[in-house]
């Protein structure tokens, strides 16, 4: 045994010429040139990512004051203040209801004199973590059933498949009212509420998508050869299949945080009062909504937000699919 | 075929067997709501027994007292009667609630499909014929854009722009568009008055069924895309048919069978932004009472009545969708 470890390579492996590997810019130059919409959609969900990490600066909001000429700064702990309207509430700024966009107030105020802009900023944190939470619920759970019921099939398949279809029987919209109207966990409404809920509401679709991939992958030679050798089917599933369905993974998530934003707006939208105090682009647009007359702007610019994140990130997750999963093409 | 159907029907059963298990359990889970909302939290009663004793009472009235396999099994066997329950906040049967407002929204679905596919069926094939044009490009830019925004967010962007004008003109543009897309207050059923009822639903159905046929439209797209490198197709060129015999008989008729399921499974996301477009345009609907239902306490009765005739309906569509595609396919129906 040590003699045969000690026997020398005998001749190196001739020099093979290896293509280097091209550097980061260049790949997402080429994905701007090709998916430019995608660019553009993974512009603006990374603009949505940077105000979630900022907060907005000024009471009830010159957010445009000269030291801070953003509006908003980052640094802001993720999980504090998201909901707290105080920070920026001001008394005396009541009388200022529904002031014009100007230099002062970006986008104006609204019906209680607080700034659009900054109430922008702290919905967007918590558009954010709804629906960061909620495709990290789903995901996570879809595809641990998808793999488990694709891969073993049969029986397992087949029951998991009617209980999956159930969920999808209820309208999601109905099914997420009604999950954070009964909520037993929680004294009140409470976001993580709402994020479970969509999560739910989201793992069908997940399931059935990772499902899919796996019953293709599952028929591959090299998932027979690692049964031949051995392997159990948790490594078989953890080792071989799992990383041939990433990148559908990654799809999903990206389109799913666009669908999970959309659906926390719905619901601030018809619903304010299933959601916790606090600043809520959905909420925001539903209170405004007999202002439309008098006050465009108060809701001009919440509807916008919805609009360029929901679009934004359906946009970055067409192309992330054509580029890394095109199977996936509906 | 026959077989086929049968086993389809028997499967639709147990779903919605589930269905309704599952909305049961689901409303169930907390019960302290709904019976504060009907004691009115007691009021007037400052011992602790006397509340006790008034609560116990409203559980009783509403049915909640009993164990819940009881109460399970009584629903159940309503439920195969076709009878949903007293409304906990009417005191009306709900079956006759619901389906006084089913009229609208199958009205605004209908509508929305309609809308779907007679826009997205000639831009579907438009954009798969004249790949990657300026044409495609824009049709497809479109797509997305619809398909991108939420449909509230899109009708109040109606509404805005055609009550109050583009923000950087003063007042609506015209008198017509206002009326036909500018907020609305009041329904007036079909059979009343189909013309004010149109100025009513108009709106809706056009937002809701331009978002559902970004949908189809995209589908079709890639279905055509992949239908016109077929062997069949070249065929059908070679034998020198015309463009149009062989895009509308060759093609599009084979591209249109996965795109029904597509349509089948669209319903479920229609129900839902029709919940909204019927607040917005204040439809009394099937989405509207659902919001009412759930709001401050849950109405069990109600709540489990809308989804499972909601489940019902998206189950029986999606029926005849698998029926239309055995029927379309024969592959699938000798399976």
């Amino acid at each position: 045994m040590a003699q045969e470890q000690a026997i020398p390579i005998s001749s190196p492996a001739p020099a093979m010429e290896i293509p280097k590997r091209p550097a980061w810019w260049k790949g997402a130059l080429k994905f701007c040139r090709k998916k430019p919409l995608g660019a553009v959609g993974l512009g603006l969900a990374g603009l949505l990512l940077l105000l979630t990490l900022g907060t907005p600066t000024g009471e009830v909001g010159s957010p445009s004051l000269p030291d801070r000429p953003l509006g908003f700064e980052l640094g802001e702990s993720w999980f504090q203040r998201y909901g707290s309207e105080e920070v920026f509430y001001n008394q005396e700024n009541r009388v200022r209801a529904y002031e014009d966009p100007s230099g002062n107030h970006w986008f104006g105020t609204d019906n209680a004199g607080r700034d659009i802009w900054a109430r922008l900023v702290n919905g967007a944190r918590r558009s954010m973590f709804v629906a960061l939470w909620a495709l990290a619920i789903a995901t996570f759970v879809g595809t641990t059933i998808g793999v488990v019921s694709g891969y073993f099939g049969k029986w397992l398949d087949t029951s998991v498949q009617r209980v999956m279809d159930a969920l999808q029987s209820f309208p999601p919209l109905i099914l997420l009212i009604l999950i954070v109207s009964v909520n037993p966990l929680t004294d009140g409404p409470n976001l993580l509420v709402i994020a479970f809920a969509l999560g739910l509401v989201g793992i069908p679709s997940v399931q059935r998508i990772v499902r899919g991939v796996v019953l293709s992958t599952r028929e591959q030679q090299y998932v027979e050869a690692a049964r031949v050798i051995g392997a159990s089917d948790l490594r078989t599933m953890r080792y071989y299949i799992l990383p041939n369905i990433m990148a559908s993974i990654i799809v999903v998530f990206s389109t799913g945080l666009g669908v999970a934003i959309l659906a926390e707006s719905a619901l601030g939208f018809i619903a304010p009062d299933k959601l916790p105090t606090g600043t809520s682009w959905g909420v925001m647009l539903g209170d405004e909504q007999n202002a439309i007359g008098t006050a465009p702007h108060a809701v001009f610019f919440p509807a916008a937000a919805i609009a360029f994140s929901v679009l934004g990130f359906n946009l970055a997750g067409d192309a992330l699919r054509d580029v890394l999963d095109p199977r996936l093409r509906l | 075929m026959q077989q086929y159907i049968i086993r389809r029907i028997l499967l639709n059963f147990f779903v919605i067997f589930l269905v309704a298990t599952m909305v049961f359990l689901l409303v169930r889970i907390d019960t302290s709501n709904v019976i504060d909302a009907k004691t009115g939290g007691c009021q007037g009663a400052n011992d602790e027994a006397l509340i006790e004793e008034c609560r116990a009472i409203a559980e009783a009235q509403l049915g909640l007292d009993k164990p819940l396999p009881e109460q399970y099994w009584n629903y159940m066997t309503d439920l195969a009667q076709f009878d949903f329950g007293i409304s906990f906040k009417s005191q009306n049967p709900v079956w006759g609630e619901i389906k006084e407002r089913l009229e609208p929204t199958i009205q605004l679905g209908l509508m929305q499909i309609i809308i779907a596919v007679i826009v997205a069926l000639p831009v579907g094939v438009i954009s798969a014929i004249r790949q990657d044009s300026p044409v495609d490009y824009f049709l497809r830019f479109f797509s997305i854009f619809f398909l991108g925004i939420p449909v509230f967010v899109v009708a109040i962007f109606v509404i805005l722009f055609t009550s109050s004008g583009f923000p950087i003109f003063d007042g609506p543009p015209s008198d017509t568009l206002a009326e036909w897309f500018g907020p609305k207050v009041g329904y007036v059923s079909l059979w009343e008055n189909p013309w004010e009822n149109m100025k009513i639903m108009l709106a809706p159905a056009l937002i809701g069924g331009l978002a559902t046929g970004a949908v189809i439209m995209r589908f079709l797209r890639s279905q055509m895309l992949e239908v016109l490198r077929q062997d069949y197709v070249r065929t059908a060129w070679s034998k020198g048919l015309k463009e149009r015999v062989i895009i509308i008989r060759h093609a599009l008729k084979n591209a249109l069978v996965p795109v029904l399921t597509v349509i089948g499974i669209l319903l479920g996301s229609i129900v839902s932004g029709n919940i909204v477009l019927e607040q917005i345009y204040t439809i009394p609907g099937i989405g509207n009472y659902v919001v009412f239902a759930v709001a401050q306490s849950p109405d069990f009765p109600v709540v489990q009545g809308i989804v499972i005739v909601v489940a019902l309906g998206l189950v029986f569509i999606n029926l005849l969708v698998d029926i239309a595609y055995g029927w379309l396919d024969p592959r699938i129906r000798y399976s």
